[in-house]
């Protein structure tokens, strides 16, 4: 009984001292949960009076070839500026221009956004870019080739800036060439000297595509066939146009048509659907900017110096005006006028365009396209722009670009346009009626 | 109210509407009160859209234009019977609509018809509901590499059976290209019909069949005289959902064509994308939209009667 009784009185006691414990355990367990979420809230709070999120909507997140060079600048930008937090938002290169006219446009922009073409002009039509001429670094101001700024000012304000070109140039595969019986070492020179080479090409490989150009109906297409209509002396609307209804525009229609009847093109597709094409060596003419090298060379694994003896670029031949034309289709990089954080965004802005490394990682490798800079300021860099295809582009190609008429109303005209060039390829109505109806539908503009 | 005891069978409502009038009439009314939320919620998701979009129709708004939007009245109406684009668009819709229905409920019957009571209809159904199932964005870009000039498979086999000399740019030809767009809207269509008719066949009573079998009914004519009056508001309900659905089909003539060559695949939906997300013609889509919805209405509210008729 005795030992029965100490037993109880041990377990009581047992009881009571663990139930002090658990007490002061708890007791400890509160402050220490207290102290963890004082010190977090604490954090929290210095962290977002340091930290800045910045919302960056681009198309190279989108494109499976771009998008683990994207996240590593960032990442690297990220690392190099700890206040900084870059949230990527992936959106299509058909699609980033519409998303940003209706974000603006219900209240909601990101912070930069990288556009082109007529994409960056409709967005600030809409009054939602942040004119840049107070935020952009003197230093980066000076080092921007000039020609590399045209077109993106409006009210005598910049509203973007630009990242890389890309220039389009007559790319020609010398193999082909060659085994049409024509000398790779001369591509053409003038309108007459293509059809020439495209007759060639059809006669003696009748499975290669003999030219790349995009005729789809999209405002892209338009900006990629003006060059073409300019070279026939055609400027169907804007500054000093000719009109639709023109001869010029008619020769150049009936030029097309000429090519679709021959099967020199293959009508409807887009420009990115040639490029798989011409990587199989199946395509003999490309009209199609700087990164079409970069394109083929991750499509089929081509060294540079393969690269090199299989491809040439030249200007475009030569039409009955004379000249040769080209376009732009390089990425320009626009902070928009809601943006709270504007230093930093431009602080960004200026990583991605002049930081050697995303010039060598991403422009160059990646992009396949050409930094704005005039001087990138090292050496291994200059090495790696000083080859063949960059050196036509800098020098021969680049002097041919031609403004393009872009603003509110370069869509609907691209419609119109376009849908009549479509016509004149893939049906047998006359040139005067096509001609006269696409007229009619830019008068309704 | 009396809840619960007087619900027949036959009762159009779960109350008995019968009995609830018969048993106190003045309470009837506050169950159709019950009704008011959805119809706010109607009202709100569906009747402000659309009474906006009728706003905007009498505007001239561009949405990349930072000026306001301004009253014009009728003046995008007046501008759509001169615009040569709208009156394409609409032929090529009706076209459309109408054709690739009619079509795929032909041969959506014509298959009802062959695997009815067949062995192994059922596993030959479930593949036949497959074209149905795919998104109509997936089927378009399909349609779209199979119809390529060079390397499309369509164009690979017609040529390797000798019937065409040379590829066919199916997409790219204006005389052909709409016809070809409706082919893909066809094979995506015939499933639904094909199973919408299999279920209705199954429905008709056997002693019908048997009948006409002891009257030694020819095939062709049980199918005229016996089956087709069975099918028949089945085929108009399906018809006028899917020309419903055919008209304001977007994904897969985008795919393809995005109303090319020309404006020859191009429907009032492409039209109004065109204007309204590509110029930012907001004003003058919504009047394009406004038309084209008055035309759906419009169907419909004809259509009704037929399908009422006995």
């Amino acid at each position: 009984m005795a030992t029965a009784s100490r037993l109880g009185a041990r377990a009581n006691l047992k009881e009571a001292s663990m139930s002090l414990l658990n007490r002061k355990g708890l007791q400890f367990l509160a402050v220490a949960f207290a102290c963890q979420v004082a010190s977090f809230g604490l954090c929290s709070l210095a962290s977002a009076q340091e930290q800045i999120t910045l919302h960056f909507a681009n198309t190279g997140l989108a494109e499976e070839t771009t998008r683990e060079g994207i996240q590593k600048v960032v990442a690297d930008f990220e690392a190099a500026n700890p206040g900084i937090k870059i949230q990527m938002e992936a959106i299509s290169f058909s699609d980033i221009g519409r998303q940003m006219v209706l974000r603006v446009r219900s209240g909601n922009p990101p912070d930069i956004a990288e556009l082109d073409g007529n994409d960056t002009i409709m967005v600030a039509l809409t009054g939602g870019l942040a004119p840049l001429d107070n935020l952009i670094p003197p230093d980066l101001m000076k080092n921007i080739k000039p020609g590399d700024f045209a077109g993106l000012r409006i009210d005598g304000k910049f509203i973007a800036i630009p990242w890389n070109t890309a220039t389009a140039g007559l790319w020609y595969n010398k193999k082909i060439l060659a085994a049409a019986g024509l000398d790779p070492n001369k591509p053409p020179r003038t309108i007459q000297d293509l059809m020439v080479a495209l007759k060639a090409v059809k006669d003696t490989q009748p499975d290669v595509i003999p030219l790349g150009i995009d005729t789809t109906n999209r405002p892209f297409s338009l900006t990629s066939n003006w060059p073409w209509m300019k070279t026939f002396g055609a400027i169907p609307f804007g500054e000093n146009a000719t009109g639709a209804n023109s001869p010029e525009m008619k020769a150049y229609l009936s030029w097309m048509r000429e090519l679709a009847e021959k099967h020199y093109i293959d009508p409807g597709r887009k420009i990115g659907e040639f490029r798989p094409p011409a990587a199989q060596g199946k395509v003999a003419f490309m009209w199609d900017p700087v990164l079409l090298q970069g394109v083929i060379q991750s499509v089929n694994g081509m060294t540079n110096q393969q690269f090199y003896d299989t491809w040439g670029v030249v200007p475009m031949p030569v039409g009955p005006s004379g000249k040769s034309y080209s376009y732009e289709s390089g990425q320009q990089l626009a902070i928009f006028a809601v943006s709270k954080h504007k230093d930093a965004a431009m602080k960004f802005v200026d990583y991605l365009i002049s930081s050697p490394t995303v010039i060598g990682d991403y422009t160059i490798k990646l992009l396949s396209s050409m930094p704005t800079l005039k001087e990138t300021g090292d050496p291994k860099l200059d090495a790696e722009l000083d080859t063949p295809i960059f050196n036509a582009f800098a020098h021969d190609i680049s002097p041919t670009l031609t403004p393009q008429p872009y603003g509110p109303k370069f869509a609907g005209a691209a419609t119109a346009i376009m849908a009549g060039v479509q016509q004149a390829v893939t049906g047998d109505e006359p040139i005067d009626e096509i001609a006269a109806s696409i007229q009619e539908q830019l008068n309704r503009l | 109210v009396k809840l619960g005891g007087a619900v027949g069978i036959g009762d159009p409502s779960p109350f008995g509407n019968a009995a609830l009038a018969s048993a106190n009439p003045r309470q009837v009314p506050w169950i159709h009160w019950m009704i008011v939320p959805t119809v706010l919620v109607l009202l709100l998701v569906v009747g402000y859209p659309i009474a906006q979009t009728f706003i905007l129709s009498t505007q001239d708004y561009n949405l990349a234009d930072v000026t306001p939007p301004r009253y014009v009245g009728l003046k995008n109406y007046g501008d759509l019977f001169s615009d040569r684009v709208f009156w394409q668009s609409l032929k090529n819709t009706l076209i459309y609509s109408f054709g690739s229905v009619a079509i795929a409920a032909a041969l959506g019957l014509i298959v009802a018809l062959l695997t009815e009571n067949t062995w192994g209809s059922r596993a030959l159904g479930t593949l036949l509901v497959l074209p149905w199932a795919v998104p109509g964005v997936v089927v378009g870009f399909l349609f779209r590499y199979m119809y390529l000039a060079n390397g499309g498979i369509v164009n690979a086999v017609v040529l390797s059976l000798g019937i065409i000399s040379e590829p066919v740019p199916w997409l790219n030809s204006s005389s052909i290209s709409l016809a070809a767009v409706m082919v893909c809207c066809i094979w995506a269509l015939t499933p639904f019909f094909y199973l919408l008719l299999s279920a209705a066949l199954s429905g008709i009573p056997n002693e019908v069949i048997e009948s006409a079998r002891v009257d030694r009914t020819g095939t062709a004519a049980m199918i005229y005289h016996i089956k087709l009056p069975y099918l028949r508001n089945h085929l108009l309900i399906g018809s006028l959902l899917m020309v419903i659905g055919c008209f304001n089909d977007f994904g897969p003539i985008w795919a393809m064509t995005q109303g090319g060559p020309g404006y020859a695949t191009s429907t009032l939906v492409v039209y109004v994308y065109r204007l309204a997300f590509e110029q930012f013609n907001f004003g003058y889509a919504s009047a394009t939209g406004v038309v084209w919805l008055v035309l759906l209405l419009g169907f419909t509210i004809a259509y009704m009667p037929i399908l009422r008729k006995e």
